[in-house]
């Protein structure tokens, strides 16, 4: 017995192991995004996001001013410093430091910080804290050298991404029109298929067999063939463009798989305890409000899960069923036309967009669990 | 809680609609040697459209947008209307869906001409108000050319000019940091020749001379396109062009497969481009110019159209940090200055009165110079104050395209949606790491342009 136990418990710290390996790996991505949502666009293209924890390296370019030159010793000397009165110090972060630098572009580190240079007329020196001393023998006429310089950036993260989809004009608006199409969506979808998954499970009529094969049918139909189509109907019975034409859209493109899903759900529940309560008079309308429908709530809360995210993440069907202008954008359109810049050019904001847009998924997804597991519990005891 | 959003989004809407009012950017008026004052105020007399609204959609978003609708602000301070423009990065499918859909807005913005084309063919586009095919020929520069690309076959088979060309983009063109050219001693090249003995001279320097990115998600392949196209410009006569765009010419004929080779020369000789040919195909096209500011440089040169500065570092500042040359041409070939362009159609996509006021407003000249004066904006159009310009970089580069002796429209966008913006795109990617040759590159794309023809 010792050693049967002795080896389960080593195959556990395996097990364990091996669990936490996967999820790393798993939430690797996710990290990336977070990390990658505090940089800026400039930073996230010069190096990877498991760099930014470290300083790098960076090159600059800078010219001398050549106002205020000084004699010492027959020659002209020029004087001061770069990191925080040259051109670049905008970018150049406190704590950043001068490791080498140069008098040509094509090799910007040629001499160490501390080093002197010999130009052609003199002389060059940069120390590590910025501060700079250039003799020319002959006057620099108010037009000092250019300068190259590499400097040891700190890591820097910024919350401007946050900033900017936060608290850009109308994104207030955008998530208040997110809500009004998602919760309609979520909600009617739920209440039609519920009705019809009853239907289907426990009443008895002819065809029954085929609509289920009809049902099972549509899940394979790819939305995007019934956009036009559906919006030429919404059009000619006088709904247009509008929320409720999105709501009704997203029902439509939902019911497939919530009919299919809760009638697979309600098929599977005893059918004594049905029958007992048909033996006991209960009508049907009975049964699906006292019986079937509490021992569904698990179903119904997953199922509420997939629609609610699915709605508040889709930009597709939001764009061909709502107007396009500013009133009715929704959040992803909003992101992916107000946000990005002409041609996508301010990319750098899509991470920290995302963080941003799954908060309200996240915090639905875990008061459902709450429901779901609940529901789970109370279905097992009920039902045996 | 549904109804008491609804009221909290019906009173949002209120209050945004107001604040949507914009201010004019320039008061009219206001420096009479920039701009034409006269036609604004003609144009505010013979036009009233108050209470009515104009819907827009295009191509533009984020700091495009914000121009055009400073743009649009004249217009409905001259009119009185209310005009709603909604920029989106999926346009080209938007607009076939709303106009299929029966949701089209009064006026859509085509960044291609053979979108426009299909969709004037399936009825879907009004033709433009009487005598506007007239006016183009003869108000913009190459006016014919402008023309030929605004006509376009209706339902019925009849040709009629079905969009108005507005805002240019300007393809042929070099950008460099004068700054590295000085330092390293190298001249800007006044003919193709020179610019090949160019690239020859940094690479042997020890630097590269060009950065090349074809990366643009599904897109993938177009920068490549211009390449060919400007270098067709460059071997062939106009003529042969046009039968090149509209398949007279097959595509697998050997002049064809020749430009594709004179690209691959720059984009596939080891050494001339940044990172090597792998590189090319996969560095997306915002990030490749990022090489040119780099010490020691990346590269030298990058070839990319007018629009490119908005994905320079944030502060570079144009003319001085980094400047243009016209992509040459070569000496040994009689063929001019050719230019390679691009531009946008607005096309009426659901007639009103209002909307055909817009072609006309966009006519005048006030409606170009008020773009012209910040930034961004060419035109071909020859009324127009150039004095308007914000800077001498863009009057420069307005010129280029004021003195093209040939200008030709890019042809990728021209030639049918499933060869200009896909198996072409798809070809070149393919001959660029070299998975093709160049004649079985072309061969792909004849192959499949027979396909569809039949």
């Amino acid at each position: 017995m010792a050693s049967i136990a002795g080896q389960k418990s080593r195959l556990t710290w395996a097990v364990h192991i091996s669990v936490a390996l996967m999820v790393v790996l798993w939430l690797i991505p996710t990290v990336g995004l977070l990390v990658s949502s505090f940089r800026t666009t400039d930073q996230i293209s010069q190096s990877g996001w498991w760099e930014s924890a470290f300083p790098v390296e960076k090159a600059f370019r800078d010219r001398i001013p050549g106002e205020g030159e000084t004699q010492a010793d027959g020659a002209y000397v020029l004087s001061g410093n770069l990191l925080t009165d040259g051109q670049n110090a905008r970018d150049l972060k406190p704590g950043a430091k001068i490791v080498a630098f140069g008098t040509s572009g094509i090799k910007p580190g040629a001499y160490k910080a501390g080093e002197t240079a010999q130009t052609e007329a003199g002389t060059m020196t940069v120390n590590a804290d910025g501060a700079y001393e250039v003799t020319s023998s002959t006057s620099f006429e108010g037009s000092g050298p250019r300068v190259y310089f590499v400097a040891d950036m700190p890591p820097a993260f910024t919350l401007s991404n946050y900033r900017q989809v936060l608290f850009s004009d109308g994104m207030g608006q955008a998530f208040l029109n997110t809500l009004t199409v998602t919760i309609p969506a979520t909600i009617i979808p739920i209440l039609v298929a519920a009705f019809a998954a009853y239907a289907l499970a426990w009443m008895e009529f002819p065809g029954r067999g085929l609509l289920i094969a009809a049902v099972v049918g549509l899940l394979v139909v790819p939305l995007q063939l019934a956009l036009v189509p559906l919006l030429r109907l919404h059009q000619d019975v006088g709904i247009g463009q509008s929320f409720v034409g999105i709501w009704l859209a997203h029902t439509g493109f939902g019911l497939p798989l919530a009919i299919y899903l809760l009638r697979n759900y309600m098929v599977g529940l005893p059918r004594d305890i049905i029958e007992s309560a048909k033996v006991d008079g209960a009508t049907d309308f009975q049964i699906f409000m006292k019986i079937v429908l509490p021992l569904s709530f698990p179903a119904l809360a997953s199922f509420a899960i997939f629609q609610f995210l699915w709605v508040w993440n889709d930009l597709l069907v939001a764009k061909v069923f709502l107007p396009a202008n500013d009133q009715t954008k929704v959040m992803t359109v909003k992101i992916a036309d107000d946000l990005l810049g002409s041609r996508g050019g301010d990319w750098g904001i899509l991470a920290a967009a995302a963080f941003v847009s799954i908060a309200v998924p996240l915090g639905v997804f875990f008061a459902m669990q709450k429901y779901l597991v609940r529901g789970l519990l109370a279905g097992s005891v009920k039902g045996g | 809680m549904t109804k008491h959003l609804m009221l909290g989004i019906a009173a949002l809407a209120l209050s945004a609609g107001l604040a949507s009012a914009q201010e004019l950017t320039f008061k009219p008026g206001s420096e009479p040697d920039r701009f034409d004052w006269a036609s604004y105020d003609q144009f505010a007399k013979d036009n009233d459209l108050s209470g009515k609204t104009l819907t827009i959609t295009g191509p533009w978003t984020g700091g495009d947008k914000k121009l055009f609708e400073s743009v649009l602000a004249y217009f409905e301070a001259a009119t009185g209307a209310k005009v709603d423009y909604s920029g989106s990065e999926s346009f080209e499918q938007d607009i076939v869906i709303a106009a299929k859909g029966g949701t089209p807005p009064n006026i859509a913005v085509f960044p291609q001409p053979g979108l426009a084309s299909d969709l004037a063919k399936q009825g879907y586009l009004t033709p433009m108000p009487e005598g506007t095919g007239a006016w183009i020929k003869d108000n913009y520069a190459a006016g014919q050319s402008w023309e030929d690309l605004s006509t376009y076959a209706g339902k019925d088979g009849m040709k009629q000019t079905f969009t108005f060309p507005f805002k240019a983009d300007l393809k042929s063109l070099v950008w460099y940091v004068p700054e590295n050219f000085k330092e390293a001693g190298y001249k800007v090249p006044e003919t193709m020749e020179e610019l090949k003995a160019l690239t020859e001279q940094i690479k042997a320097d020890g630097g590269t001379p060009w950065c090349i990115g074809l990366g643009s998600g599904a897109a993938t392949g177009w920068p490549a396109t211009d390449w060919v196209e400007d270098i067709m410009l460059r071997t062939q006569s106009p003529q042969t062009y046009d039968d090149w765009v509209s398949n007279a010419l097959k595509f697998n004929d050997p002049k064809v497969v020749d430009a594709i080779k004179d690209y691959g020369w720059f984009a596939k000789t080891p050494g001339f481009a940044e990172g090597g040919e792998q590189a090319v195909a996969t560095t997306d096209f915002r990030d490749s110019p990022k090489g040119l500011f780099d010490f020691p440089p990346k590269c030298y040169m990058h070839k990319q159209a007018s629009f490119i500065p908005t994905f320079f570092p944030e502060g570079t500042k144009v003319g001085s940090d980094v400047n243009f040359f016209y992509f040459p041409a070569y000496e040994g070939k009689d063929l001019g200055k050719p230019v390679l362009g691009a531009g946008t159609m607005f096309g009426i996509t659901k007639d009103s009165k209002a909307a055909e006021a817009f072609i006309k407003f966009l006519e005048t000249p006030i409606a170009s110079e008020i773009w012209m004066a910040q930034s961004g904006f060419l035109t071909p159009n020859k009324n127009v104050n150039l004095a308007a310009f914000a800077n001498d970089v863009q009057r420069n580069m307005n010129k280029i395209l004021l003195d093209a002796t040939t200008f030709r429209f890019d042809g990728s966008d021209q030639m049918p949606g499933e060869i200009g913006t896909d198996a072409f795109w798809k070809a070149m990617v393919a001959y660029t790491t070299g998975d093709e040759t160049a004649q079985e590159a072309a061969d792909a794309v004849q192959k499949r342009w027979d396909s569809i023809e039949k």
